[in-house]
């Protein structure tokens, strides 16, 4: 595959919900071995468009394509098997389950694994590396509604990584999360982009962004407005004049 | 600890298979027979009512259905030794699973109270069905196949199989349990958008617990309409069927091993008892609104779910007073007031 070709592109993606556009147009596109961020004021589109990149919503007009391949509207699960996943705004764990089961399940399994062992030795282990990556695993057997909201992050975010994923759709990781936790995540985009993970992080905290990620992508009314490094982009009046107005 | 489960279970199937040796009177063995009965069925909608969470209450129509084709088989026919109805179980399941696999496949495009509405709809179209296909069913004439064993052990032949199905239908949930199909299903049962986006094959697998557990269904039908000897529309296709397997999970605890199975041994095992003393009465109908009205208020989850959580927090105190140092806690003290909840 050529260097130029981006690992994620999106083109022209539309949706409307009754009369509003959440996303109206957008167009952008994110290099493999980046940390892409994504910035905009609230009901800018940018949660609407990482639902549209991962199949969650289907798009009423516009392309995405990941690694080369046409995958607008292909169903989340095969997505995510093929190597794009995210987490949510509100992390989304399965409460009755353990920690460990939490990461488990989330392993991608085709079908005949479907009736291999609930959690193979082989399961735990890779769960437990994560686990302590994420300074989780004195929790691991804990359900995941025992933990705190901070925590549930964390593991939602440990648990796609149990599928090796090429790209990670990140919504406001550090949202009510405390700073010491914010470090760890911090740390561990940092180990994973070292290892060749791409990131498209959509974020508020613009210290985190502007400490992390490069380049910014700034989005307002449902379409990108502003691509640079984040220089640039603190630079930008437009980045001003989106959050507060001209 | 981990032998703790194989053991209870070797006990339990051990007791009931020497039970009948003990000479236990016909009406003990009667109400035994319809206890099992209850407690398979029981078991089987736990797989997709209980684990996988999709209240099914159609699974009475598969009752019928099971009912019906061992019916349809046999009436009519010389039975000769009188084991060919329980010959044909494994037909009989393979039928109800065939069936049920497209009303899976339709149905659980809804979830929750929409899925149970369609579910219960289908009970209806079956329990029509039953009653105006003449030519096939006999209408509400009903069909007669009765069974040439001696009076005298007339109960065990039924008895003895519907212990093996009961083996059955706990088997295949040892076996979900401990399996990937099980963690599926509790993530599907937990958050199926989620689940689906973390590549866990939602559809197949619902699709695979509904099957089986209607399978299981319509071979507890077959045998109870051989130990009948008559079947009619209106007992072989009945909502009571569905309401009472899914009270027995509820009142037991969805979702685990033994709930359904100690629910069908107090409710069903109930239920025989006041027959016996107060006569074939409805009285028992009062008594099971009232059952389910006091589930819902004192025990949402069950008997043994909320036993097993006083268990579990116990034993976690203790690890945590244990634990050098505490690390849960010194986690959550890390954590500080960040948490939204």
């Amino acid at each position: 595959m050529s260097e130029r070709t981006p690992l994620l592109a999106v083109e022209g993606l539309t949706k409307s919900f009754g009369g509003v556009r959440g996303v109206d147009g957008c167009s952008l596109e994110v290099a493999e071995g980046t940390i892409t961020a994504v910035i905009g004021p609230n009901g800018s589109g940018k949660t609407t468009m990482f639902n549209l990149v991962t199949g969650y919503l289907r798009p009423d007009a516009g392309r995405v394509w990941f690694a080369g391949r046409d995958v607008t509207g292909h169903d989340p699960g095969r997505l995510y098997r093929q190597g794009l996943t995210r987490t949510f705004q509100q992390a989304r764990v399965f409460a009755h389950l353990t920690v460990e089961e939490n990461l488990v399940v989330a392993g991608g399994y085709g079908w005949r694994q479907v009736f291999t062992r609930r959690v193979r030795p082989s399961d735990a282990e890779r769960a437990a590396g994560l686990l302590a990556d994420f300074r989780l695993a004195g929790v691991s057997r804990l359900r995941a509604s025992e933990l705190s909201y901070g925590q549930r992050k964390l593991l939602e975010f440990a648990a796609v990584m149990m599928s090796s994923p090429r790209l990670v759709l990140l919504d406001e990781p550090t949202a009510g999360v405390n700073p010491v936790l914010v470090e760890t995540i911090e740390r561990y985009i940092r180990q994973r982009h070292g290892a060749g993970t791409t990131f498209l992080v959509v974020e508020h905290d613009l210290n985190f962004v502007m400490r992390l990620c490069d380049p910014v992508i700034l989005m307002d009314t449902g379409r990108p407005i502003f691509t640079g490094t984040p220089a640039q982009v603190q630079a930008s009046p437009l980045v001003l004049e989106a959050y507060l107005g001209a | 600890m981990r032998a703790a489960g194989p053991i209870r279970g070797v006990v339990f199937f051990g007791l009931l298979l020497a039970l009948p040796a003990f000479g236990l009177q016909h009406w003990a063995l009667n109400m035994l027979v319809f206890v099992l009965m209850y407690a398979t069925m029981a078991s089987a909608w736990n797989l997709i009512g209980g684990f996988a969470g999709y209240p099914s209450l159609g699974h009475a129509a598969f009752f019928g259905i099971g009912a019906y084709a061992v019916a349809i088989m046999f009436s009519g026919r010389p039975l000769g030794s009188g084991y060919g109805p329980f010959l044909v179980l494994p037909l009989i399941g393979l039928l109800g699973a065939v069936i049920g696999w497209p009303i899976a496949a339709v149905s659980m495009r809804t979830r929750a109270d929409v899925f149970a509405i369609v579910t219960i709809t289908f009970l209806f179209v079956v329990q029509t069905l039953a009653f105006n296909l003449h030519g096939v069913t006999n209408g509400s004439q009903g069909m007669a196949l009765v069974p040439p064993f001696p009076a005298a052990t007339f109960e065990r032949p039924f008895y003895y199989v519907l212990v093996g199905l009961l083996a059955l239908a706990m088997g295949v949930t040892v076996a979900a349990m401990r399996s990937k199909f099980g963690l599926s299903l509790a993530s599907i049962r937990a958050d199926e958008d989620k689940a689906r986006g973390i590549g866990v094959h939602v559809t197949g697998v619902k699709v695979l617990a509904f099957t089986v557990s209607v399978g299981i269904t319509a071979m507890v039908g077959a045998v109870w309409a051989y130990y009948e000897s008559f079947i009619y529309p209106q007992f072989a296709v009945d909502p009571l069927v569905t309401i009472s397997i899914v009270l027995m999970t509820f009142l037991g605890g969805r979702a685990t091993l033994w709930g359904p199975v100690l629910g069908a041994f107090i409710l069903e095992g109930g239920q025989q008892s006041l027959a016996y003393t107060l006569g074939a009465i409805n009285v028992y109908l009062i008594a099971y609104a009232a059952v389910f009205l006091a589930v819902i208020l004192l025990l949402p989850r069950g008997i043994l779910p909320t036993i097993q959580d006083r268990l579990r927090r116990r034993s976690l105190r203790r690890d945590a007073a244990a634990a050098e140092p505490p690390i849960p806690a010194a986690v959550v003290a890390a954590q500080g007031g960040a948490g939204h909840e």
